[in-house]
């Protein structure tokens, strides 16, 4: 099986068999074993391709974290922010089942319970383990995640091999007890509260000793990183260097998220947070040692639905209160279902292989790359208007072939009503967070983005409404090199060459 | 001799296993802890579990009402920095 959006191949060593034209599989997770790939193609965190298609749920059952960590304020419990770590309300073991259950039968196409807070799950075991050893029980269908800062990781690992669990996430920000001193100020073990680089360096060392216990054990284990400019950002490719070599299978680099509002130590001391550039630089130079995820959307402790979306709304504890849950039921609703979006996913995958062979085959264009911002709401296809999209996604296209790269946030600036009185700024902002994009492609657009889309310098373009996403990108990707736009800076690559 | 949770309090569990005495408990806004039982973990540990583990400064107090992990101890903000940051918030 052969994906053809390239995620792994990094634009600057596109010569030679590893490149995509040699016919490699290029996605993230295209050097996995058959068994790996089965156990998390349907898993939307792992996988890019089902992150289109299934969506994922977090239940917060977790408050308790032995640690800080200076991106964290633990006193934030807010609806309207969405971040890791905020949450609305905390629920018991037996409330996140029922609402696991809820969420399940309504959403059938949710294949991922996890568990990430809102503090750190191994540090509540009793409430975690109990929830994990109910729903495998009583809802066998469900995977089972977890994600940790690691502190408590080799003491949990027996227990966690108990419970059907073959996922977990373990945040690792440095290997180096001093960089880590810089991001937490304290941890909790063995009974004292421990400073600086000694306690740093104990949770550097459970961390990694963590790690090599899950992978001996046969558990999938994927490290999230915050990338720190100025703190962290130069270590990181050690990072992931050192956590592929030790077995973990993907590494997910993710941007700090510090504004003051948040009241965390790096938001209030103005700690900046990457740029879109910086981040996809470093994406870029780890990807050479280590399979990168860049689909991340930073979720809240207690988000539901498809990465990017969140309805947990529809899911209070007040709503599930009143909800009757067939759960048999539900599961035989879900396998139908299941069966349908992963034939609908290997025949799109089936399609791009295809496509990306033709494309392979063909004359090779001689550009410089491209970004385009797409405007999605899943299923792999460009399906959603310029104005209701609350993110974009980004694509590369280059002579290579296309390949997805990141998802940029904005701000909703238009509601559907003609309430919208700030309309002009918040579409302003949204242009703003495309840029370095040269083509937005959407469903549809009305006249007044696209005027300013196009004073920006990125080409509005709604004619490829319901294709699918890299078919509609290559194909754009070729008008604009026939029309010679990506020509210029060819002679400046040659020149620095 | 006892320790005291107030209002800040944020309800994050972390306290009330570690308590050798069992003097923690979950009430209506917040967990407190009950006089009579809390021993200040003395005989038990060196230092008080609750507020070596408790993430919020400020809430947990000693005996003496004096709070263990004051404003900057725990998050490394100094406070003049924090009274700083949230008058630029309100001023916007």
């Amino acid at each position: 099986m052969e994906l053809p959006v390239l995620n792994e191949t990094p634009a600057a060593s596109a010569g030679g068999c590893s490149s995509h034209s040699c016919g490699t599989s290029d996605d993230q997770l295209g050097h996995l074993s058959d068994e790996i790939r089965a156990k998390v193609e349907n898993h939307p965190c792992y996988s890019e391709d089902a992150h289109h298609y299934f969506a994922r749920m977090h239940v917060a059952v977790a408050p308790a974290c032995n640690i800080q960590c200076h991106y964290c304020n633990r006193k934030y419990d807010c609806a309207n922010e969405s971040r890791p770590g905020v949450v609305s309300e905390l629920l018991t073991p037996d409330q996140a089942v029922k609402k696991t259950m809820a969420v399940a039968a309504n959403i059938p196409q949710m294949t991922v319970l996890g568990i990430a807070g809102p503090g750190d799950p191994l540090a509540n075991p009793e409430r975690t383990f109990e929830t994990f050893r109910r729903l495998s029980d009583e809802a066998p269908d469900i995977k089972l995640c977890v994600s940790t800062n690691g502190l408590a990781l080799p003491d949990s690992v027996e227990e966690l091999s108990k419970h059907n669990i073959d996922h977990v996430t373990i945040t690792i920000n440095c290997l180096d007890p001093e960089v880590g001193a810089k991001i937490y100020p304290w941890i909790f073990w063995e009974n004292k509260r421990i400073h600086g680089i000694e306690g740093a360096r104990i949770l550097i060392e459970q961390q990694q000793k963590g790690l090599e216990m899950l992978v001996a054990k046969g558990i999938l284990v994927k490290v999230n990183s915050v990338m720190i400019p100025g703190v962290n950002d130069q270590h990181l490719a050690e990072v992931s260097k050192t956590v592929k070599a030790k077995g973990a299978f993907l590494h997910n680099v993710m941007p700090l998220i510090a504004e003051a509002e948040h009241g965390t130590f790096y938001g209030v001391m103005g700690q900046r947070g990457p740029t879109q550039d910086e981040l996809m630089d470093l994406q870029d130079a780890c990807s050479g040692d280590m399979n990168m995820m860049r689909h991340c959307r930073q979720c809240r402790a207690d988000a539901v639905g498809l990465l990017g979306e969140d309805r947990g709304d529809e899911f209070t504890l007040d709503k599930i209160e009143d909800m009757e849950i067939d759960y048999q039921a539900a599961m035989e609703k879900r396998k139908v279902i299941h069966e349908a979006i992963a034939e609908e996913m290997h025949s799109k995958r089936a399609a791009k292989d295809e496509a990306a062979a033709k494309h392979a085959a063909g004359k090779k264009l001689n550009t410089r790359p491209v970004l385009m911002a797409i405007a999605t709401s899943g299923q792999g296809v460009i399906n959603q208007h310029f104005g209701h999209a609350k993110e974009f996604l980004i694509y590369e296209a280059s002579p290579d072939g296309v390949r997805f790269m990141s998802h940029r946030k904005t701000d909703l600036y238009c509601s559907g009503d003609d309430t919208c009185g700030d309309g002009e700024s918040v579409l302003q902002r949204t242009i703003r967070a495309l840029e370095g994009c040269e083509a937005v492609l959407c469903s549809k657009i009305g006249y007044e983005p696209w005027d300013m889309l196009e004073q920006a310098g990125i080409i509005p373009n709604g004619e490829h409404a319901m294709e699918p996403i890299e078919d509609a990108v290559m194909a754009v990707y070729k008008e604009m090199a026939a029309a010679g736009k990506l020509d210029e800076a060819r002679d400046e690559q040659r020149a620095t060459a | 001799m006892a320790l005291k949770i107030i209002d800040t309090c944020v309800n994050c569990y972390a306290c009330e296993p570690l308590c050798p005495s069992k003097a923690i408990y979950k009430a209506e806004a917040y967990f407190l802890i009950n006089p009579k039982k809390c021993t200040e973990c003395v005989g038990d540990f060196d230092v008080p579990q609750c507020a070596s583990i408790c993430p919020i400064e400020g809430a947990i107090l000693d005996a003496s009402g004096a709070a263990i992990n004051p404003p900057g101890s725990l998050t490394g903000i100094p406070p003049e920095r924090m009274a700083e940051a949230m008058a630029e918030l309100q001023a916007h």
